[in-house]
């Protein structure tokens, strides 16, 4: 159990060290989730429509977005030189694998959705309150079970020669629940609702991304094997 | 079962669910009484309901073939679930086409977010996912193992899609004025209904068995192409 979680730890490590070092995708989708933001505010009359009627959505679909964008690259790096072909043969469980890559991913993810709710507030004035905890609970839940079936179909994706386009159509409508009761959770919060009616969707995302984990983690083996 | 034995099966099967499918439609057009509320538009409910359940079987046993393939790694079973996720494609176009033109007339809407239309457009995309990546593989196998687990995933996907489609309808109810089929069925409808359910259901498993033997015989020559060339 300790060699299993220190294998995990070390392959997180290595990706987050890189990705620290280069900061290749963090740019990329940061600076995707500001321009996003800015082309919103021309696509949308400010003027009539109040930011907490509309920007649970928006927020959402940009999280997707820029998720998409993120875990696209999982493999990128180590496609290259055969570097995959080393960490498949090396004594590392593929479930092992599969979680330190994901959990890499979702450190990156989740950075990159608190910076969104954060240039929602900075350019809209969106009105977050006292539900702030909450809301990055519920959004830590939607990133997880999204990057638990992005990195899983990537590596799917990758393999073939439609590439990273193929990803969307894979995963989006596996996501469909997690943008439902995403939103859901985060309109409820943006409204000043208490708490405990959003606690139904908070749950069913728990359920969702711990499934979305366990299926990816145990499908994993079967996507990578040659 | 040799692939000759099966091919006439399936032919059997296919031409009963044909005739059948017949019988419905004169049932359907004639026979039934009209529904006094919708008119004779309802009688579109003849082929959308029996659609959507073909269409529900046919990806269930695709999931079912899937996860028996991953773990027996029998090329039978790949070439099963290939063949029933191809029969849940063209039942689902029936149960998404003629939704629309229902509801066109139902509701004065093509589109309403009716959780079962939802959910069967959602399963939709998910099986031309499992296509995509089984003609988009460069290499056959890891074709076959990675649409597998496309299938595997949706099927266990489907139930929080289900639950989530139902929970955000009763978020933003939409203006429906008549439920789809109605409190109670009269003794005549459910008859035809349940007539024009087996008719799909044998029609189905007829083409499944069809399908399933043109990917025996595709194989086939394939290997005697390879000796050959040998």
């Amino acid at each position: 159990m300790r060699n299993y979680l220190k294998q995990i730890r070390t392959i997180l490590w290595k990706d987050l060290l890189v990705e620290f070092r280069t900061r290749e995708r963090l740019i990329a989708m940061g600076a995707f989730v500001v321009l996003v933001a800015i082309l919103f505010n021309y696509a949308t009359d400010w003027a009539r429509v109040s930011p907490e009627d509309i920007a649970s959505g928006l927020v959402w679909m940009t999280i997707m977005f820029a998720g998409l964008l993120g875990v696209g690259r999982t493999f990128h790096l180590e496609a290259e030189d055969g570097a995959f072909q080393g960490i498949l043969l090396s004594p590392v469980p593929k479930d092992a694998i599969f979680i330190a890559k994901a959990l890499a991913n979702f450190v990156f993810l989740y950075i990159v959705a608190l910076l969104v709710v954060g240039v929602f507030i900075f350019f809209f004035g969106l009105e977050v309150g006292g539900s702030f905890g909450m809301l990055t609970l519920v959004i830590a839940l939607g990133v997880l079970a999204f990057v638990a079936l992005g990195t899983l179909f990537t590596a799917v994706s990758t393999g073939t020669r439609m590439g990273d386009t193929l990803l969307p159509v894979l995963i989006f409508p596996l996501l469909a629940p997690v943008v439902i009761y995403g939103t859901g959770a985060t309109s409820q919060f943006l409204a000043g609702r208490p708490v405990t009616e959003a606690e139904g969707s908070i749950r069913m995302l728990a359920a969702f991304a711990l499934t979305a984990f366990f299926l990816g983690s145990w499908l994993f083996r079967f996507v990578v094997e040659d | 079962m040799s692939t000759k034995k099966i091919l006439l099966a399936g032919t059997m099967l296919a031409m009963i669910g044909l005739v059948w499918l017949g019988v419905v439609y004169w049932m359907s057009f004639f026979w039934v009484s009209t529904e006094v509320t919708q008119g004779i538009a309802q009688r579109i409910f003849y082929v959308h309901v029996p659609a959507a359940w073909t269409s529900f079987l046919a990806f269930g046993l695709a999931a079912l073939f899937s996860g028996m393939y991953l773990w027996l790694r029998d090329e039978r079973l790949d070439r099963a679930a290939v063949s029933a996720a191809e029969g849940g494609m063209v039942f689902a176009t029936i149960m998404l086409t003629t939704g629309p033109l229902w509801g066109k007339i139902a509701w004065g809407t093509y589109w309403t977010w009716e959780p079962r239309l939802t959910l069967t457009l959602l399963l939709w995309f998910i099986f031309l996912g499992y296509f995509l990546v089984r003609s988009s593989t460069e290499n056959p196998e890891k074709g076959k193992r990675h649409a597998a687990v496309v299938a595997i995933v949706g099927a266990l996907d489907i139930p929080f899609i289900h639950l989530s489609v139902i929970w955000f309808r009763s978020l933003h109810p939409a203006p429906v004025v008549i439920k789809p089929e109605g409190p109670t069925l009269p003794g005549d409808m459910l008859t035809t209904l349940l007539m024009s359910l087996g008719a799909f259901t044998v029609l189905f498993l007829g083409l499944f068995l069809l399908r399933y033997s043109l990917e025996n015989l595709r194989s086939e020559l394939d290997t005697r192409s390879r000796h050959a060339s040998v």
